[in-house]
């Protein structure tokens, strides 16, 4: 399925998920579209582990058990954000970042 | 599949589309009226907002389903393997099971999986 | 399974707190604070036994004798922190979630042990994630305060993004390398221009999990938010064991492109001490306060890593095991007060010599410490840093250390200043404490005075860490 498709391209496509997921933490105002920029940054370092170990690596299965464990942190991780983010819903109505300013400098 | 067909298969691909697009936003005869625009348009009316939100109680299932739901993910690798781990894979799996199962109990025993 | 031991026991009393959680009635809850303490006295205890070492899982996990000693010195952290709770796990809102709170830290240390003594990145992984997320757990532990919900969605916003840069970094080092396990990681590295990027970000993800500068900004909220015992688990546990992790992958996975990796901590040493000194200065409360001055204890223990010798290692692990008992004891006065007045701020401790003698010189004592003050264990813990950093000829870095070691006593000696010189109109009453607060402190105040004169402890740990930099 992948034959012919270079290393490059995944790795370009990875880099690009990457950095929109860096910008959506860093400009996203509502708490679960954080989240799901977050979970765009753990993919892409997914799609890198894989396309390392089918294209250059293909001998051991390391990036492959890699990704699958990643998936799961990643939900693990997930359900505790959300399970807070409900907190801060229940507290204050809203889940926008602009709301938890409580501390500062 | 080399890259150079898989560039040929989008432009080909989107040329089609395109074709059908104009060919429907120009061919067909046109008509207006505001049911048109209903969601559902041989339907009851839709009422109140799209915006709605959901119950809590929801996301309290969503989570628990979310971390139990992707631990299958770790069954697929041994049902792959499992005659050649054979016995020792296979007890493995059920302490792996034996930790599930004592939190799912333990979402259980504090009400996690009541509908309030 | 005994070169495990260290998990497998904390696992087994955390199924059984879980078990007793799921059966024991609810008028019976509040019995299960002594049990957890006792539980985790009896497992210290049974770390110090010496046992067999050696790896596991094809390499994948493995220990040594250094790698135990870090465990036993997270153990007594952990120990003294569950002490330290006792009393306000007691109150009314927690009484229904006394077990989680221990389920919850028990499970972040078992991520640390399985971190510190991972042998490939996948286990390295897994521990971290297992180490971090719990904790967001515990800083939202307080159901009905905003800012502890705040603090703890900044907690696992912060770690989950670090994570994700650290595991890019780690991403481009398996593809240029093509394994994760260290041993064979170690020789491969070349220094090529894609592996010093992946170095970087490994480097950023996790100095954000350690809170240097510029990294740090996260620390101090998530501080201030989280309930006071969780505040000092993050700053004295989860700091050490992440300062040992990072330790020892810069030792060894690291150590063909050292010259790069030495430039990036000295830079970064310089900058987190001095920010967070600056940043300790202006605080009034006194979680903040301490967040920040623990900021700049970790600038000075990435001193220790720079030495990059045995010398640098044991005086690492020596400095976090100083650092640990002075930590706690400050923290656990301002937890005895907090718990008792709910007062917070610096300028509430006013005149509290005249009201709890007892309490504000356990205080004094740990804040020497922290500062480095001769007869203390402080003084001795920065004095071997230094050491570590002269053998390599750094003497400038050493003469910024000194400097900020005189502004850090600065800002300590303003609090000693508040307890003891200054009047105050309603300072805080008289209270008793508990029996729990009293061995806490009591265990701190010994930490900080034997291991002062006990060289002994010294010299046993530089003994261990013999032939472990390759």
């Amino acid at each position: 399925m992948f034959e012919g498709i270079p290393l490059t391209w995944f790795l370009i496509l990875a880099t690009i998920m990457f950095f929109i997921g860096i910008y959506g933490f860093l400009i996203r105002k509502n708490l679960i579209t954080i989240l799901m920029s977050l979970e765009l940054v753990l993919n892409s370092v997914n799609i890198n582990f894989v396309a390392f170990n089918k294209l250059l690596y293909p001998e051991h299965l390391e990036g492959m058990f890699f990704t699958v464990f990643v998936v799961a942190v990643a939900a693990a991780e997930a359900s505790v954000a959300i399970a807070i983010i409900i907190n801060i819903y229940r507290r204050l109505d809203k889940i926008d970042v602009e709301n938890i300013d409580e501390m500062k400098y | 599949m080399s890259a150079e067909s898989l560039i040929l298969f989008f432009i080909v691909g989107a040329f089609l589309v395109g074709v059908a697009v104009l060919f429907s936003s120009y061919v067909p005869p046109k008509s207006s009226n505001p049911q048109k625009f209903e969601p559902y348009e041989c339907g009851i009316p839709t009422e109140g907002l799209t915006w709605l939100q959901f119950n809590v109680g929801y996301y309290m299932f969503s989570i628990i389903y979310l971390v139990f739901d992707v631990e299958t993910i770790f069954l697929f690798p041994w049902a792959e393997v499992m005659k050649e781990t054979g016995m020792r894979g296979f007890i493995e799996i059920v302490i792996f099971f034996f930790i599930l199962g004592v939190g799912l109990l333990y979402a259980w025993k504090k009400g996690a999986l009541k509908w309030e | 399974m005994l070169i495990m031991r260290h998990e497998l026991l904390l696992v087994a009393i955390l199924v059984i707190l879980l078990l007793v959680e799921i059966f024991l009635p609810e008028k019976h809850k509040h019995r299960i604070i002594p049990l957890a303490i006792i539980l985790m006295g009896v497992v210290t205890a049974l770390g110090f036994i010496p046992g067999p070492t050696g790896s596991l899982f094809g390499g994948m996990y493995s220990t040594s004798n250094l790698v135990l000693i870090m465990k036993n010195i997270l153990n007594i952290g952990t120990l003294v922190i569950f002490i330290q709770s006792a009393e306000w796990l007691k109150k009314d809102e927690n009484r229904e979630k006394i077990s989680e709170y221990f389920i919850v830290l028990l499970s972040s240390l078992i991520g640390m042990f399985y971190m510190i003594s991972s042998g490939d990145f996948l286990m390295f992984y897994l521990g971290l994630e297992l180490a971090t997320i719990p904790v967001a757990a515990a800083a939202a532990f307080e159901r009905f305060k905003e800012k502890s919900a705040e603090a703890g969605v900044k907690l696992i916003f912060m770690s989950a993004l670090s994570s994700g840069i650290l595991l890019y970094g780690i991403s481009m080092i398996y593809g240029t390398i093509g394994t994760m396990y260290f041993q064979d990681v170690a020789p491969k590295f070349t220094g090529s221009s894609l592996q010093v990027i992946a170095f970087i970000f490994f480097f950023a993800g996790m100095a954000f999990k350690i809170s240097l500068v510029p990294f740090h900004l996260w620390a101090a909220d998530v501080y201030e938010g989280a309930p006071i015992n969780v505040t000092s688990y993050l700053s004295v546990v989860s700091k050490g064991a992440a300062v040992f992790i990072l330790m020892i992958l810069l030792y060894t996975v690291f150590t063909k492109i050292a010259l790069m990796w030495r430039d990036v901590v000295y830079i970064i040493a310089i900058l987190t001490m001095t920010v967070g000194n600056l940043f300790a200065m202006r605080q009034r409360n006194i979680k903040r306060f301490l967040a920040f001055s623990s900021i700049s204890q970790a600038g000075f223990i990435l001193l220790g890593i720079i030495g990059q010798s045995q010398l640098g290692m044991t005086t690492v692990i020596y400095f976090v095991l100083i650092y640990l008992f002075s930590n706690l004891g400050a923290f656990g006065v301002a937890t005895a007060i907090s718990n008792k007045t709910g007062k917070e701020t610096i300028d509430d401790y006013d005149g509290f010599y005249r009201t709890n003698p007892l309490l504000s010189l356990a205080m004094m004592l740990s804040l020497f410490s922290l500062a480095g003050i001769p007869p203390l264990a402080g003084f001795f813990g920065k004095f071997f840093l230094f050491t570590a950093a002269a053998k390599q000829g750094l003497f400038i870095l050493i003469v910024i250390a000194v400097l900020n070691t005189i502004i850090s006593l600065y800002y300590y000696l303003l609090v000693i200043k508040a307890m003891f010189l200054n009047k105050s109109d309603q300072p805080i009453a008289y209270f008793k404490s508990d029996f729990y607060t009293r061995l806490g402190l009591l265990i701190c105040s010994a930490g900080i005075i034997i291991i002062g004169f006990a060289s002994p402890i010294y010299e046993w740990i530089l003994q261990l860490s013999h032939g472990l930099i390759y």
